[in-house]
């Protein structure tokens, strides 16, 4: 009863529509948890289990009304400079990788799933985030977060298309035909994110890219000016956060956000089918 | 004529002198020109591959002055040859006629095209045209660059008086040329309140349009014809134009109302590159996407990718480059690592996110207007020790030295954001106690009132309350623009050089001080803008101001942070920091490109 948000490029919005729909489920009654298998990010947070995870899944755990643990980012890798990477695996520093000392994906990925399957057993529902964009060509064979978590547990994903900058189309096309054959099943629909304007414009080339790919498109959710926990370098979100409680306004964001797509017509029942809600 | 006769029979006398680094207007029309006639002997030639009559005060003149012809090397060594070989003595001569038809058979050929696509707004297709436009220039070839339709809020003046956007401006200066023109931006649009933007052609007000009417109107009918038009003129004159495409070419929900991009490619019969901004992922999706989503008839003009901002290591991406190649069909002909160039950017989707700039310790404030126009008449302000803050509500004004409120495209609606945000009483609390400039819109504000009876900025009729730092005011009379470019000295400080133009709607009645002086021809200068140095409040109608160090370090002067003022150093105009940033980025594109691709793609190798 899971599924996965991957992005067409950084900063598409992955978290935060994560985050939505970790709020939607858990108000219409659903135990839901977050999930990323891989972050790269400086920007974590303790958690009460005495581990260090990525600051994105800590919001949406509060999103999803529980308390952030570390099985929900199994793999933490922090920057350190000069082409040093703090690798922290399941909350805790494991070792530095460098250009000599790299990953054992294989044993990292064992992990991943290892966590990953915890956090099933104990929820009806996992929503977990991919990392970046899916189809990076030069990395995609030791990925982890998008489609190594896709391979190892067969979860089914959704693509969160940005088209604040334009090329939406071509970005969501280019994911899925990039995505690897056998895993094209599991990509079931997309996302366009940040639009502002007239969306009836956009119809013809939804259709023209579902009919394409089989891909279905959930909707179409409007530009928010929002202040969202920076989750990595590339995202400088300048929206308004409003009182003391970032917490709160955090959550206050994100009912405004689901008011909003609901309004647009959002298919969440399409996205619960997705899951096998 | 016989004027002309006269010169041309000394610069036949005087023979070849290649370019004439000695004369005041040098190089008037491209870097490295040939100015050994600078005098025509094929005055008035009458081919309208090069000129066109133009209807003057008394009859028809021939008008010739974007014709580079004769400022080709190997034309006026063909023509020195040719007058002694047939020993002509007079510039009247009628076997000059001769000689022009063959130096036309012998030297002139139509221009190729080359396009560059960006896989979204963003993507680099500006730096990119800017640098192959560098890269050829240097080569030898003559080189204009062209963007069918622009939508931007900052434009410059040309020489003649038309507004284009200021990226052209930029990249026609990386292509050595010293008068861009409105052939290069035929059709510019600058949004006008939500929905509707003023559509401008070839420099001069066409209509508005709202978004259905533009494509739907415009587009197929005068849009494509005028996009022809310019792009025929451009290939008459240079070796290549190379054309910028905008936003992503793969838009199919309204890919048959793009003129921006395929279209005018197909138009010009251009071969076309794809760039793709790598720095924020998901750069080899958005490429094959781009690729494939393009009917098959235009995609075969793709003829290579440039995978552009690359940071760390270039070389970690050649194995998906390869790949990318393999899928594609298309070469990928550079990995272009992030340039840290100081280049003015397009328009405001680069400022998005972006609340400080700089690293100075003078903090000035920019009112960030729903409407900012020309905000590139900021940029210079970094080459001095100053940081900047947008601001865009009260509690932004925290903690700034100085003020400047830049353009806008509608004066009225954005001094009523400033009402409705608290904005103007916060400003005006500040007034006397730190310097504030106004440019333009801004400048307009700073008088008593703003008169809009007529309702042509705002719609309504009525007269609005300034801020009344100035004891000036302003009418909106009617739809009417003033554009014009402007030299002259500054009117206070050490009455130093100042250049600038103007782009308004809207007259001002002046009762101040005069900041500048504008030169005018064969006339006393002109005074304008407004001055009170005691109550440290500035305001001009001249963007572009701070370019030039004159009024950029007068105002300056006025700003102390922590009670100290700002140490200056050795800076130059802004326009030679350009020219420097211009060589670095060909640089980085040089060393990174595949440059004997690159021209085989542009088609121009003889």
């Amino acid at each position: 009863m899971s599924i996965l948000f991957l992005g067409t490029s950084s900063g598409a919005g992955k978290t935060t529509v994560c985050a939505m729909m970790n709020r939607y489920l858990s108000r219409s009654g659903i135990d839901v948890a977050p999930f990323k298998g891989s972050n790269l990010s400086l920007n974590s947070i303790a958690t009460k289990d005495g581990g260090e995870i990525g600051i994105g899944q800590a919001f949406q755990a509060w999103a999803a009304g529980i308390e952030p643990e570390t099985d929900m980012n199994p793999v933490l890798l922090k920057p350190s400079g000069n082409g040093v990477i703090q690798l922290v695996l399941n909350g805790k520093p494991f070792m530095d990788l460098t250009k000599e000392k790299k990953m054992d994906h294989e044993m990292v990925m064992g992990e991943v799933k290892k966590a990953f399957d915890r956090m099933e057993s104990k929820h009806d529902a996992i929503l977990c985030e991919g990392s970046g964009s899916p189809v990076e060509l030069n990395l995609m064979a030791t990925d982890i977060a998008n489609t190594g978590l896709m391979k190892a547990t067969g979860v089914p994903a959704i693509l969160v298309a940005d088209i604040e900058r334009g090329g939406v189309f071509a970005a969501a096309y280019g994911t899925w035909k990039l995505i690897p054959d056998e895993l094209k099943p599991q990509l079931k629909g997309f996302i366009i994110n940040r639009f502002r304007g007239d969306r009836t414009i956009l119809k013809s080339g939804i259709e023209k890219i579902e009919a394409l790919t089989g891909m279905k498109c959930l909707g179409i959710l409007r530009y928010e000016y929002l202040r969202f926990p920076e989750e990595d370098s590339m995202s400088s979100s300048e929206g308004k956060l409003e009182g003391n409680d970032a917490r709160s306004a955090f959550l206050a964001n994100l009912d405004e956000m689901i008011q909003h797509a609901e309004e647009d017509g959002f298919d969440f029942g399409l996205m619960k089918k997705m899951m096998g809600l | 004529m016989d004027k002309i006769c006269k010169k041309v029979n000394e610069e036949m006398q005087r023979g070849w002198l290649g370019p004439n680094h000695e004369c005041p207007y040098h190089p008037a029309h491209f870097t490295g020109q040939d100015c050994s006639f600078c005098y025509c002997p094929f005055f008035p030639c009458h081919d309208t591959t090069f000129g066109w009559e133009l209807q003057g005060r008394h009859g028809p003149v021939w008008n010739c002055s974007d014709c580079l012809f004769i400022h080709r090397t190997p034309v006026v060594r063909f023509i020195y040859s040719e007058i002694d070989r047939l020993g002509i003595k007079d510039a009247s001569d009628p076997r000059f006629a001769d000689i022009f038809r063959d130096a036309k058979a012998k030297f002139w050929k139509k221009g190729r095209a080359l396009m560059v696509v960006g896989a979204t707004s963003d993507a680099g297709k500006s730096v990119t045209v800017a640098a192959i436009c560098r890269i050829l220039h240097d080569r030898g070839y003559l080189v204009a660059p062209f963007k069918s339709q622009n939508m931007s809020l900052n434009s410059k003046v040309t020489r003649s008086g038309a507004e284009i956007a200021m990226i052209q401006v930029l990249q026609a200066k990386a292509a050595g040329l010293t008068n861009p023109d409105a052939h290069m931006n035929p059709i510019l649009l600058k949004p006008k309140g939500d929905t509707v933007s003023q559509v401008m052609v070839c420099g001069k007000p066409f209509a508005d349009y709202d978004v259905d009417g533009y494509y739907n109107e415009f587009v197929p009918g005068p849009g494509v014809e005028i996009v022809r038009e310019h792009v025929e003129f451009l290939k008459d004159r240079y070796d290549c134009v190379v054309m910028e495409g905008a936003g992503s070419p793969a838009e199919i929900n309204i890919y048959d109302k793009d003129i921006a991009n395929m279209r005018a490619a197909e138009i010009a019969d251009a071969n076309v590159i794809l760039v793709v901004n790598v720095e924020w992922g998901g750069s080899f999706a958005y490429a094959l996407g781009t690729i494939e989503l393009i009917p098959e008839k235009d995609r075969k003009r793709i003829k290579g990718i440039i995978l552009n901002n690359v940071r760390g290591d270039p070389s970690r991406l050649r194995p998906g480059a390869d790949e990318l190649e393999r899928l594609t069909g298309v070469p990928v002909i550079g990995i272009i690592p992030h340039a840290d160039v100081v280049l003015p950017s397009e328009d405001s989707e680069a400022l998005r996110g972006v609340h400080k700039k700089g690293a100075g310790k003078c903090l000035i404030g920019v009112v960030k207007f729903p409407r900012m126009a020309n905000f590139t008449d900021l940029d210079p302000l970094f080459l001095e020790d100053v940081s900047t803050v947008f601001v865009e509500r009260p509690q932004d004004l925290q903690g700034v030295d100085a003020l400047i409120m830049p353009g806008t495209k509608n004066t009225v609606s954005d001094l009523l954001w400033l009402k409705e945000t608290g904005l103007f009483d916060a400003i005006k609390s500040l007034w006397k106690k730190i310097p504030i400039a106004g440019i333009c819109g801004g400048y307009q504000m700073m008088g008593r009132t703003l008169d809009d009876s007529n309702g042509i900025e705002a719609g309504k009729h009525a007269v609005y309350e300034g801020f009344g730092f100035f004891d000036n005011t302003t009418k909106f009379g009617e739809y009417d623009k003033q554009i014009i470019q402007n030299e002259g000295r500054l009117a206070v400080g050490d009455g130093g050089e100042i250049t600038g133009y103007e782009l308004h709607m809207g007259i001002s009645e002046v009762n101040e001080k005069p900041l500048v002086m504008l030169d005018r021809f064969h006339a006393d200068p002109l005074p304008e803008g407004s001055v009170r140095e005691d109550e440290l409040t500035f305001g001009t109608y001249q963007h572009g101001i701070f370019d030039r160090p004159a009024f950029r370090r007068y105002f300056l002067s006025f700003v102390k942070h922590d009670g100290n003022a700002i140490e200056f150093n050795e800076t130059d105009d802004y326009d030679s920091v350009l020219e420097e940033n211009l060589v670095k980025l060909a640089k980085v594109f040089e060393e990174n490109l595949d440059v004997d691709k690159l021209i085989d793609i542009a088609g121009v190798r003889e």
